[in-house]
């Protein structure tokens, strides 16, 4: 018995909806700009920005890196931090939600912790790890993994109480409990982690690099503004918000995969 | 499978009381199970079903009172008791073969054998062509099967089975249920099947126990001594049904 994917037929007007309104974005704030609206110091143009994007692939002029050394800076330490949020706060989000003594353990300082914006950690970091990559791994690190906590301890706590007692009945030891039913149930939220934490990572990257650094997304977002060019800090920003995107849509893609029977 | 009283009595609940606090819930319930029978308990809504049911699989502790399988106090670790919900229990994450695979793997059953008893187990029910099917792939009345046949794969001490059927059509319900008698017949097994539908109760169970209002107990134990498959419009059966009717009434 195979399934059949059924195909629904999209109605025109919403297929070019999403192209017409980044169409319409990119116009606008082409004209805005062109027509001196707002003047050119204030906001560069698309087309600038392009021309700039250009020029940074090979110059590394006026701050000091090519735009693939500042995205590959970025890269690595937000990927170091997401990693590292992940393997530390998956398991912990996930006991948390099932063994008492887990939570009773670290529920409290977590609670703490959490309302305390990642970059406030930025002086303390700089005390700590210097200037560094560490640093900024560490400052990522805190902002992804709130996220990973909540959601995996979340979606063990929303494992049905049904499939429990059921596990129960047939003699089930609480490890076999976690391990067979909470984990794979709180699969979804897991992977909801996995994007949320993303964009904390992502975002707070900018704020990791107004820590003294010398390339990076985000450093090239401040020079920008130190050196007075609209353009490049446009360009540091579309950068972080492209990039962004292209992750989550990746890890979408996996999540369907993986979770196919899942979903209903 | 008619019953003859030399059968032993495999399970034994003495005197089960379960009480909240203040509300006694359970009173003083005491009957026998004997191996291989299919006993039916019914009673009037809010007479504390679940309670039960969670009492005797030890779910829940008993405030007082034994429940023993084979002269042995209960245990869901060394008895195998299997509990059928109400609402349906499969693993989305499974297919339909590893759903009904669930309970052995459990039980440290081993893998050749675990698929071997699940194939034969679904073969029965009809499983067999959705075994590799996922949960949200098969109707809610193929939900319910896949529980049963976990249920029944274990080779079971008790299988208890909470309103299995509430939840369904009345066609697809007599379908279900002449289903359960194959099967318990065919693999003999110990049954224990709570429900509020007394025409349910009457066409499937070899004795159909009443209970009372809260707090409950056995407020009379009615033999159904009918040859299967049962006629629901025999005039046999509707005296059978209307005497329970008659004994569950709260109105």
């Amino acid at each position: 018995m195979a399934y059949k994917e059924v195909v629904v037929k999209k109605p025109l007007l919403l297929i070019i909806l999403p192209y017409a309104s980044l169409i319409l974005f990119f116009g606008l704030w082409q004209a805005v700009v062109q027509f001196g609206i707002i003047p050119n110091t204030l906001l560069a143009s698309p087309s600038q920005v392009l021309t700039t994007f250009i020029d940074k692939l090979t110059n590394a002029n006026p701050d000091g890196a090519t735009m693939g050394a500042h995205a590959w800076t970025s890269i690595q330490e937000a990927f170091l931090g997401y990693l590292l949020s992940l393997v530390i706060g998956i398991p912990l989000g996930l006991a948390m939600g099932w063994f008492n003594i887990a939570e009773g353990l670290f529920r409290p300082i977590f609670e703490l912790i959490r309302p305390i914006p990642p970059i406030a950690w930025i002086p303390l970091t700089v005390f700590w790890f210097g200037i560094g990559l560490a640093g900024k791994v560490f400052i990522i690190w805190i902002a992804g993994i709130v996220p990973c906590v909540i959601n995996s301890y979340v979606g063990v706590r929303m494992t049905s109480p049904v499939l429990i007692q059921m596990a129960r009945t047939y003699g089930a030891s609480s490890w076999q409990i976690f391990t067979q039913l909470c984990i794979p149930s709180a699969l979804p939220m897991v992977f909801g982690a996995l994007q949320l934490a993303l964009a904390y990572c992502w975002t707070n990257l900018v704020a990791a690099e107004l820590l003294a650094a010398d390339s990076g997304l985000g450093f090239l977002i401040t020079m920008g503004g130190r050196l007075g060019r609209p353009d490049i800090i446009v360009l540091g920003m579309i950068c972080v918000g492209i990039s962004g995107a292209i992750i989550g849509f990746v890890i979408d893609q996996v999540e369907k995969k993986l979770l196919a029977g899942i979903r209903r | 499978m008619p019953t003859d009283s030399q059968t032993r009595a495999k399970i034994v609940v003495n005197n089960l009381t379960k009480r909240f606090g203040d509300l006694t819930v359970l009173d003083g319930i005491n009957f026998t199970i004997k191996e291989g029978e299919l006993l039916a308990i019914v009673g009037p809504t809010g007479c504390g079903k679940t309670t039960f049911l969670n009492c005797i699989s030890k779910l829940m502790p008993a405030t007082e009172g034994d429940i023993l399988i084979d002269g042995e106090e209960a245990n869901p670790k060394k008895h195998n008791i299997s509990y059928v919900f109400q609402e349906p229990t499969c693993l989305p994450w499974r297919t339909v073969r590893e759903n009904v695979a669930y309970g052995m793997e459990i039980k440290g059953v081993p893998r050749e054998e675990r698929i071997e008893r699940a194939d034969r187990i679904m073969e029965l029910v009809g499983l067999k062509s959705c075994a590799d099917l996922y949960p949200n792939q098969v109707s809610a009345s193929m939900m319910q099967r896949i529980a049963v046949s976990r249920a029944f794969a274990v080779n079971p001490d008790l299988l208890l089975m909470d309103e299995p059927y509430g939840q369904l059509d009345v066609k697809l319900r007599f379908y279900l249920e002449d289903e359960l008698v194959k099967i318990w017949q065919k693999l003999n097994a110990t049954v224990l099947f709570v429900t509020h539908n007394v025409e349910e109760a009457v066409y499937i169970a070899e004795r159909v126990l009443i209970l009372s209002n809260k707090p409950t107990h056995i407020k009379a134990e009615i033999p159904i001594n009918l040859p299967r498959p049962r006629d629901t419009i025999s005039p046999e059966f509707v005296e059978l049904r209307k005497q329970v009717t008659e004994l569950i009434r709260w109105w």
